[in-house]
């Protein structure tokens, strides 16, 4: 895999969120928060009147975008981000990011990137960086 | 899991919880359980490979106590609205669907704040560990912050 600092990281897309994907993750979670999935307690808290996204959710966009530019999921070794603002039902997003380092650890070559989820604005909902390997680090079976 | 715990009010300073340890706990990353996590986060379901979110997954969902009960150590309910604040994700050796992981951590880090629009909050910090419970290799650290709003 080619890569170098500078780099721009393929754009990943989610054309509007889903209020039902998020009962469902709320399900597998366990999460009794209600401003996921209870329009009425979102108004409660002074919120707006669409569920909001649960925060692993907006991660999963990101590591979607890395494993799809990076070869699998295998291939993340760190991920830091910080959750900048609410994503709320039918918001369109966009993960995205800029290599800023290569090198190489333990025989590995891997990339340092600044990675980015941005709404429909343009403006920042989840920001943070990333550590990939330009190679796989796990064998699939045949 | 265990059941739900009635929270207690605000403790005093936030700070007298760092260190606490979770319970802990197993979890398994059952084939239908990697499937529909998949479709959630709009991945492609299959393969070995479990999606990385399931660092998060496994070590909140084993971490020995409900979302309640934790927030219950910090005197707030869910109906108080607590956010996520920041998170690590750290791999050492990729999680696998039909795997078990064994799951401990700590309180890290609590901080009383005051933001110009927001008001007080309290910002609290925990780490879980990850191992696998095959061969006991450390596979995984999940770090995060979670934010409690002290609307008064």
């Amino acid at each position: 895999m080619d890569v170098e600092v500078g780099d721009a990281l393929p754009e990943w897309r989610v054309p509007s969120v889903s209020a039902e994907k998020m009962k469902t993750m709320a399900a597998l979670l366990a999460d009794p928060n209600p401003i996921h999935f209870d329009v009425a307690a979102v108004r409660a808290l002074g919120m707006g009147d669409r569920p909001v996204n649960q925060g692993p959710l907006n991660m999963g966009y990101v590591m979607n975008m890395l494993a799809a530019w990076s070869g699998g999921h295998d291939r993340l070794r760190r991920f830091r981000v910080r959750f900048l603002r609410n994503v709320f039902a039918g918001d369109e997003l966009c993960a995205g990011g800029v290599v800023t380092a290569v090198r190489t650890e333990n025989g590995v070559r891997l990339a340092d990137c600044d990675v980015v989820l941005t709404g429909a604005g343009g403006e920042p909902v989840l920001k943070g960086t990333a550590t990939v390997a330009l190679e796989p680090v796990t064998k699939e079976k045949p | 899991m265990s059941e739900r715990t009635t929270p207690g009010p605000p403790p005093a300073d936030p700070r007298e919880q760092v260190g606490r340890r979770f319970p802990g706990g197993v979890f398994t990353v059952e084939p239908w359980r990697a499937w529909l996590v998949a479709d959630t986060v709009l991945d492609e379901p299959g393969g070995e490979v479990a999606h990385p979110l399931f660092v998060w997954l496994a070590a909140t969902g084993a971490m020995g106590v409900t979302w309640d009960e934790l927030f219950a150590w910090f005197g707030a309910t869910a109906d108080d609205g607590p956010m996520f604040g920041e998170h690590e994700t750290t791999v050492h050796r990729p999680l696998r669907v039909g795997a078990t992981y064994r799951v401990s951590g700590e309180i890290t880090g609590a901080d009383r704040k005051t933001g110009r629009s927001t008001g007080p909050f309290d910002v609290v910090g925990y780490r879980l560990r990850l191992h696998d419970a095959a061969d006991g290799v450390h596979v995984a650290d999940c770090w995060n912050s979670i934010i409690f709003p002290r609307r008064g």
